[in-house]
């Protein structure tokens, strides 16, 4: 009798053990679908985000509208009390920050390619465009739930590990290092609160820790296929100087 | 009988005493140690095992019968680190620097110690003390009931206590609530007591707040010195006021000889805007002023040019309290070979280093982080050292001069001239 126990307990045991995991494929296409499936991204070709972020560690507030259009084009501008305009953007070849705090500025390099994947409008969608490498590399308790990590790694920059959790599909963590100009610096961002923002669902609340900064990112409501001029991601006159001054060069 | 228990009663009193003056030591040693493990920029503190450490001086602490002998074991502890801006202040002369100004109302007096004197360096036009006739090089001798030669001798007894401090502990003396009075007494330039009722109103600039800081009085000041422009704002904040001030100062100055960036008592600010304002000055890509080190990150302080930069001489003014995003701007820019800096020392505090209170009534400081400047000169500790030394006296202020600015216009224009005879 002990005997069979045991061998049931072995055969049990065996058979989680050899319970394979996901592959980190079907666990992406799993959170396009979860959040509204493959047609609900591919009807949308343009978007206006209107959100919040809060330093609450310092007590700073700001607003954030971000634009983006099909395939690559991105606008976004975040006003903060205090410090003023930081816009960010891309053209579909430039990008570029203007800050009312450090100037004007075009991205090369590593940095320029993150900003290009950041600015894909579908990136959820598009993955397999973005990253030519993923991988499934296990199971973390993230929140008290079971979430499978899958290793992202894009053709040019660090790679990016997202936390799906095994019961819903929705990623509720993702962290990496972040390219910048001030040196690489470690992000993790905890994503909660999903709501459905014109068929598609989106995590409203994300708090972001990078390097010695935590912030919040309340995202409060999108508008889905607005008209967005093309003006908007015109290159500013500060930037458009910075560019022709480096061409002159 | 009676006389016995009395003195039962004293020995115990004394000893409940004395227990708890060692239990408020060991608050304060754990305190101490724990900030230093959880907020250091190392892990393991200048390399140190700091539970080793902590094992080796508590029982320390716990035998000593002095409040001052368990000081002198916290401050060996620190002295560990061989870093600067780790510091353990006596109460006693905490309390004479922790003296926070009971308003923001001003006389538009700026005071500087000079040879051990609280000096008028300068005096707000149309300010109350303006219209009394203060004027700079006065001596100030009191102030709102204090005799000030005793704060700041007081202040001095510690050698941790730096100019910053000091002339921070002598400002918030000649300041009050909007609206009330201030009685000074000052000697004036032949020698004799000045005793003057000063109003306090608001103090010159814009109010403006960030994030959780108290609201601050910030103002930009920009005129011209013959050909050479000048500028002075007394804080890196309102950004969004200061950063276009300095850009129209910029671009308005294309016909000028040099330009002076005078950060003397510029305390720093958003230290983001000595990356911005540097900008302007810098032409060549991918410089940087110097790199912060964190605990978990390393931040580049990086310039990024403008499309259209000021090309001429720059002399930047520093002084002692010339502190954090000053240091940072004017070390950056001196490392790079962008600026000359004329002043004395700078403040050696670069970073946010923090000051708390212990349980036993002393004050701690603290440093975060370390700051390299792009010269690989850490300024924790150490600061900026102007290329020309330059200092303010009494005898020059009284006769209308700045020996400060005087040395750097003149740099300019043989600057200038240089210029013209190149070929």
């Amino acid at each position: 009798m002990n005997r069979r126990v045991f061998l049931c307990l072995l055969t049990a045991a065996a058979g989680f053990a050899a319970d394979p995991l996901p592959s980190a494929e079907s666990i992406l296409d799993r959170y396009v679908q979860v959040t509204g499936g493959k047609a609900a991204y591919e009807k949308r070709k343009t978007e206006i985000a209107h959100g919040t972020v809060e330093y609450a560690a310092i007590g700073i507030k700001g607003s954030l509208t971000r634009y983006a259009a099909e395939p690559d084009k991105y606008y976004a501008s975040l006003e903060i009390d205090g410090l003023g305009k930081v816009e960010t953007g891309i053209n579909g070849q430039v990008a570029w920050e203007n800050s009312a705090i450090l100037g004007p500025r075009v991205k090369t390099g590593v940095e320029r390619a993150e900003a290009i994947r950041e600015g894909n409008m579908n990136s959820s969608l598009n993955w397999r465009k973005l990253y030519p490498k993923v991988e499934n590399t296990g199971i973390e308790i993230i929140g008290g739930e079971e979430c499978y990590k899958v290793v992202m790694t894009p053709a040019e920059g660090q790679p990016m590990t997202g936390y799906y959790q095994k019961k819903s599909g929705l990623q509720v963590k993702l962290s990496t290092v972040s390219t910048t100009q001030m040196g690489d610096i470690p992000v993790e961002m905890i994503a909660s609160d999903y709501k459905d923002f014109g068929g598609i669902l989106e995590p409203s609340k994300v708090i972001q820790k990078a390097g010695p900064q935590e912030f919040t990112m309340t995202l409060e409501r999108v508008e889905v296929n607005p008209v967005i001029p093309p003006e908007k991601f015109a290159l500013p006159e500060e930037v458009r100087k910075l560019v022709e001054k480096a061409a002159a060069k | 009988m009676l006389l016995r228990r009395a003195i039962l009663l004293f020995v115990g009193a004394l000893t409940a005493l004395a227990q708890g003056r060692t239990q408020l030591d060991l608050d304060s040693f754990e305190k101490v140690w724990t900030t230093i493990r959880d907020k250091h920029w190392q892990v393991k503190p200048a390399g140190l095992d700091w539970q080793a450490i902590h094992d080796e001086y508590r029982p320390r602490v716990e035998k000593a019968s002095t409040h001052d002998e368990a000081r002198a074991v916290m401050q060996e502890m620190l002295g560990r680190l061989k870093q600067s801006h780790f510091a353990i202040i006596p109460a006693v002369v905490y309390s004479v620097l922790d003296d926070e100004p009971e308003g923001p109302g001003s006389t538009g007096i700026d005071a500087r110690v000079l040879d051990g004197h609280a000096i008028v360096t300068s005096v707000d036009p149309g300010s109350p003390a303006e219209k009394l006739g203060v004027r700079p090089g006065w001596q100030i001798e009191r102030a709102g009931g204090k005799d000030l030669k005793a704060v700041i001798d007081q202040a001095r007894s510690n050698p941790a206590v730096h100019e910053l401090q000091l002339t921070r502990a002598v400002l918030a003396r000649l300041s009050g609530p909007i609206g009330g009075t201030l009685d000074a007494t000052f000697l004036n330039s032949s020698g004799s007591k000045v005793n003057v009722s000063l109003s306090l109103t608001a103090p010159r600039g814009t109010f403006s707040s960030f994030g959780n800081l108290p609201a601050q009085a910030v103002f930009y000041e920009n005129k011209r010195i013959g050909q050479t422009a000048y500028v002075r704002f007394n804080m890196f904040l309102d950004l969004p006021h200061v950063m276009m001030s300095f850009q129209q100062t910029i671009e308005n100055c294309k016909a000028c000889d040099g330009l002076i960036i005078d950060l003397r008592g510029n305390p720093g600010g958003i230290g983001g805007m000595a990356m911005g304002m540097a900008g302007f000055l810098v032409d060549k890509p991918n410089q940087r002023l110097g790199t912060m080190y964190l605990r978990d990150s390393t931040l580049n302080f990086v310039v990024n040019p403008r499309a259209d930069v000021f090309s001429g001489p720059v002399a930047v003014l520093v002084d002692g309290s010339s502190a954090s995003t000053s240091e940072i701007f004017a070390g950056g820019l001196k490392d790079l070979g962008r600026a000359r800096l004329f002043g004395t020392h700078t403040a050696a505090a670069a970073l946010p280093s923090a000051f708390e209170r212990l349980p036993n009534g002393d004050g701690f400081q603290y440093a975060v982080a370390n700051y390299i400047s792009e010269g690989g000169q850490p300024l924790e500790g150490l600061g900026v050292t102007p290329d020309v030394a330059a200092e303010l006296t009494r005898a020059a202020l009284l006769a209308g001069h700045d020996a400060v600015i005087d040395a750097a216009v003149d740099w300019i224009k043989t600057d200038w001239i240089r210029r013209q005879k190149k070929p």
